[in-house]
């Protein structure tokens, strides 16, 4: 295979957006034919790209070891083949969801932007291309959110710096790493997380974790998901964004340095894996709204991959990948079917909506499917992943960190519980007219993620060997056991048990709450806000006191106010009333000195020549 | 007409044109890739900027005179790049001073008339010491011709005294608060002096006399990109306080303009070709706000961005021009803005400063911070004065600047290669 064709998954999508910017707006039908035809292309390209294994394109670019470099590898088309396939389904349910969107022209060519330089950045074998794509989609992401309407520009803003604060510390840690090793090039990199590289280590991490939504970089989310497009929430912060970047975390804990289990940076990562998970988690059982709590969990669950990728041990490795291309499935899956209820019942307040199963009964589902699969149930893609997560958490030694991912576990079926028998199930609200179940556009991606975290979790020996062992192969010193199918993931064994226990917990918390709440399913979770320490903390965060870009904004407007008062007007003070003052007393001076009598003008020339004769005499000494 | 150079310029070569007035005294010319890139920069914006001028200034009176300063002021441009004699470098940098004054106090106005004055005499005081530190140099060296001169480690209180000539054209702190006060002048001046000649010039001179000609002291090496950076910090604070929006996006480039300062100053590949490059790109990228400050001031008849709002309605071309040139200035790929200020920063962490390069990172988001701020708070939000986009001109002219500002990221091969060619030039002591 030609080595060009690695441009192909770049240069299609763009070439894409380029036209759907280009077709004006009412012509139908040929936007949306054109763009799940081309990212059907996409997908299938992305497959033969997998099938060839190794490729490599490389061209000049900015010299001084700076090249368009371009490497596939099996990592790599594994993430292709993810990207292309969720971009399939986003735009076969765009060609109904955006239809009548004013701004559709611009919509599609963003999503087909982000899909061009998401492809780069995963291809990209340098690290100037990777972050000339990384940070392009800064640009997309502005942009689609925008798109929500008039509200959404300060979120918009929000997300781009938060985004733009990540990638700039990234950017930092790629160049300590530039000069302690000397190259850019992605594959020649292997150090160890010591001394400066391990400033590096961090900082790269900041961007990669910023890119996937953890906490504290996430706050964006939850506000995007009010503002922004329902379609824009299933795409960036829960496929796309997800997958590049737990994909670039896993490169740098793999590739770039090597992770070792039981080390400072394993704990680092393991300590922001696990607060996320918990933190956020707590955050999503109070929502009243369903996107908002969905995009929650979607920062909840990066928790876990992340937590699995720091323990440093194949197990949570592969676990936190697997969990990554399982969470893109149902987190997508279930912000689909809120679009979907959105789209017929015209609201996603949980107060508002109950009992739509009926009329609903694809959309429900779907949802329920991809709903037990985040909740981990046995046999769903979820449960394997999250108990992968499980085991390497606990072999590394630490159980804490094991604690607090089931503790996360117990609150996201509680909070799925809540979602769920507000909204599909229940008795039925009388604010919401009756509905009809969505057009096939927009239930066919529900299902198809349905089935897909279905076949993940029967079949999950398929994935794992096929996709993410190979990743692994190379890393593991030689001689480890990477059967991970044989990991006793079977319901039998006492880590799976102590997850059960947890749904059942998780059930009872739910099923208390209801009966507490008047048998309202959406004050399910009044109990648990209403915990003494935790309530405060809850008032707290609704103040935005933990949102760490409203005080960041506010450090901002603090600095910028004092460095103007206290430095640049001062200086500015000094020419305009220093400078022109001294000027001013200066001229005065010899203005007096001109006052016009003859004896004086001859003091002034005899002291004057009395000085002149001193000085040659002195010279003349 | 530089144009026609480029092939010369990439082929690496250099060119003397030697012309003898009296002894010691040449007019010297140097064309190599360093003069005829910043060359070709100036020329290209400053053309641009003529051409707006045409919708801008035509009721105005005092045309002539206009046109004539506008042009004397890119051909001194012109002289200064490509002049090696130390003492037509000063000649016409005074040159371009007076243009300037009479520029900036175009509309004649008492106050207006002031801070000209204010300009023009931090710049002249600037020079003139500048000059004293040429005079000790030639003290030393018994000669102004920078050709010869190559390699000669000049003494520390003469760079300090050029230095001081040159952050005073430059506008880098403490020497920086004319260049907001310059707003006063004509948009289009502003766009000028800020974009294409006139702060250009002092980096043009760094670039020149203390890369490409002298060596300086291993101290001055130290302290210069600490200046520079807090500099560019104070000047990024400053900028999200202001409201009038041309003081706004005047002090923005007194933080671009630490930036391509600390490139040159930690004197490596990275750093210098990415200053190189960020000339160009900060070049495009400001006259483009510049200009589309001028539109909107032009429309609205205000200067302070608190009582305009709701602009994109009515001028959806210059709204998005002005957000594309933001995002160039920001640094985001795929516009011109994100490579300069990668390379530079990467070649701040080369040298080894990664406590400063952390600082201008924190600029960078600074710079976001309020740019976005500005953008929101002209383009969008409740309509206060409607006004459309009258005269196309000058609405094609920013269209330009913006999709330069996209083409100059996306094919920065070409102007790489150039740059590349001058960076291997200047850092002959580098190899």
């Amino acid at each position: 295979m030609s080595p060009n064709l690695l441009l192909a998954p770049i240069l299609l999508p763009a070439a894409l957006a380029a036209l759907f910017f280009l077709v004006p707006k009412g012509v139908r039908y040929v936007r949306e034919v054109l763009s799940v035809a081309g990212s059907l292309a996409l997908l299938y390209l992305a497959f033969d790209l997998f099938k060839a294994k190794a490729l490599g394109f490389k061209a000049g670019w900015l010299g001084m070891g700076i090249d368009f470099d371009l490497r596939l590898y099996h990592f790599a088309g594994f993430i292709l083949i993810g990207l292309a396939g969720f971009l399939v389904l986003i735009s076969l349910y765009s060609t109904v969801k955006m239809k009548d969107s004013p701004r559709v022209r611009e919509y599609y060519a963003y999503v087909f932007l982000s899909a061009a330089l998401a492809n780069g950045a995963v291809l990209s074998n340098n690290f100037v291309p990777l972050v000339f794509f990384w940070e392009g989609l800064l640009l997309t992401l502005y942009g689609l959110i925008t798109l929500g309407g008039k509200e959404a520009n300060r979120t918009a803003v929000k997300a781009l710096i938060i985004s733009g604060f990540c990638d700039f510390a990234m950017i930092l840690g790629i160049g300590l790493l530039w000069s302690i090793t000397g190259t850019l090039t992605l594959s020649e990199i292997s150090v160890k997380p010591e001394g400066l590289a391990a400033a590096s280590f961090v900082l790269m991490m900041i961007g990669a974790v910023g890119k996937a939504g953890a906490m504290p970089f996430h706050t964006w989310i939850p506000d995007a998901a009010i503002d922004a497009p329902v379609t824009f929430m299933a795409f960036m912060p829960a496929a796309f964004e997800k997958l590049l970047g737990i994909y670039l975390l896993a490169r740098i804990t793999l590739d770039l340095f090597h992770l070792e289990a039981r080390t400072t940076m394993s704990i680092v990562l393991m300590t922001i894996g696990a607060a996320t998970i918990v933190l956020a988690v707590l955050m999503a059982l109070i929502q009243k709204d369903f996107k908002k709590l969905l995009s929650f969990h979607a920062v909840s669950q990066v928790g876990y991959m992340i937590l699995g990728i720091g323990t440093g041990i194949p197990a949570g490795i592969a676990g936190g990948i697997f969990h990554m291309i399982n969470h893109a499935m149902y987190k997508c899956g279930l912000f689909l079917s809120a679009g979907s209820v959105e789209h017929r019942a015209g609201t996603t307040e949980l107060k508002k909506l109950g009992g739509l199963a009926r009329e609903m009964p694809l959309t429900a589902a779907g949802f329920a499917v991809c709903a037990l699969a985040i909740s981990g149930v046995w046999p769903l893609n979820g449960f394997v992943s999250k108990e992968m997560v499980f085991h390497g958490a606990l072999e590394s030694g630490y159980k804490i960190f094991a604690v607090a991912a089931w503790v996360g576990a117990i609150f996201t079926f509680a909070s799925f519980l809540k979602a769920g028998h507000s909204v599909f199930f229940g008795a039925r609200s009388q604010e919401v007219p009756k509905v009809k179940e969505s057009p096939a556009p927009l239930v066919i991606p529900i299902l198809v993620l349905a089935l897909l975290c279905i076949t993940f979790g029967v079949y999950n020996k398929l994935p794992l060997t096929q996709f993410i062992q190979p990743i692994l192969q190379g890393q593991a010193e030689a001689g480890t056991h990477l059967d991970f199918t044989a990991h006793a993931l079977s319901l039998l064994n006492p880590v799976a048990g102590i997850s059960i226990l947890c749904l059942i917990l998780a059930l009872g918390l739910h099923l208390f709450g209801w009966k507490r709440g008047g048998k309202k399913a959406y004050l399910a979770s009044e109990p648990v806000h209403h915990l003494p320490v935790l309530h405060s903390l809850y008032d707290l965060s609704e103040a935005r006191v933990f949102d760490l870009y409203e005080q960041g904004v506010k450090f901002l407007k603090g600095l910028s106010l004092a460095l103007f008062k206290l430095v640049d007007r001062p200086i500015d003070a000094f020419f305009e009333k220093v400078v022109t003052g001294a000027g001013l007393r200066l001229t005065g001076l010899f203005q007096k000195a001109h006052n016009g009598q003859y004896a004086n003008y001859l003091a002034w020339c005899l002291a004057g020549l009395l000085a002149i004769v001193a000085v040659v005499s002195l010279a003349v000494k | 007409l530089p144009l026609t150079l480029i092939p010369f310029a990439l082929t690496g070569g250099e060119l003397v044109i030697r012309k003898d007035l009296f002894p010691g005294l040449d007019f010297i010319l140097v064309v190599d890739p360093l003069s005829v890139f910043m060359a070709i920069v100036s020329s290209a914006i400053g053309c641009l900027i003529v051409v707006y001028s045409l919708g801008y200034i035509h009721h105005e009176e005092n045309q002539n005179e206009y046109y004539l300063m506008v042009l004397l002021f890119i051909g001194s441009m012109m002289g200064l790049v490509f002049s090696a004699n130390l003492i037509f470098l000063y000649l016409f940098w005074e040159i371009i001073a007076i243009c300037c004054w009479r520029l900036i106090g175009f509309y004649r106005l008492r106050d207006f008339v002031r801070k000209a004055d204010k300009a023009f005499l931090v710049t002249f005081f600037g020079a003139v010491v500048m000059l004293l530190g040429f005079i000790q140099i030639y003290g030393q060296t018994h000669s102004f011709d920078l050709t010869q001169m190559r390699g000669t480690l000049i003494p520390g209180s003469a760079v300090f005294l050029i230095l001081f000539g040159m952050f005073s054209k430059s506008a880098t702190a403490p020497l920086h608060t004319w260049l907001p006060d310059a707003g006063v002048a004509p948009t289009t001046v502003t766009a000028l002096l800020h974009a294409a000649v006139l702060v250009k010039i002092g980096v043009y001179a760094y670039a020149r006399l203390f890369l490409s000609t002298f060596q300086i002291p291993p101290v001055w090496q130290q302290v210069i990109p600490i200046l520079v950076v807090v500099s560019s910090l104070i000047a990024a604070g400053a900028a999200a306080v202001e409201n009038d929006f041309k003081r706004l996006l005047a002090y923005s480039t007194v933080s671009q303009i630490g930036y391509i300062f600390l490139g040159f100053a930690v004197a490596n590949e990275a750093g210098i070709s990415g200053s190189l490059l960020f000339i160009l790109m900060h070049g495009l990228a400001k006259a483009g706000l510049f200009l589309c400050a001028g539109i909107v001031i032009h429309a609205t008849h205000t200067k302070d961005i608190r009582e305009m709002g709701g602009l994109i309605k009515t001028m959806p071309l210059t709204a998005v021009a002005f957000l594309l040139c933001a995002f160039s200035v920001i640094g985001i790929p795929p516009f011109g803005g994100f490579f300069s200020k990668f390379l530079v920063i990467m070649g701040t962490v080369k040298a080894g400063q990664v406590g400063l390069a952390a600082i201008a990172l924190f600029t960078a988001v600074l710079t976001m911070f309020y740019l976005l701020k500005a953008f929101s708070l002209v383009f969008l939000g409740e309509a206060k004065h409607p006004a459309p986009e009258k005269t196309p001109s000058m609405v094609a002219v920013v269209t330009v600047l913006a999709v330069a500002s996209i083409l100059a990221g996306i094919f920065v091969a070409y102007p790489m290669k150039l740059v590349n060619i001058a960076t291997s030039q200047i850092s002959w002591w580098y190899r």
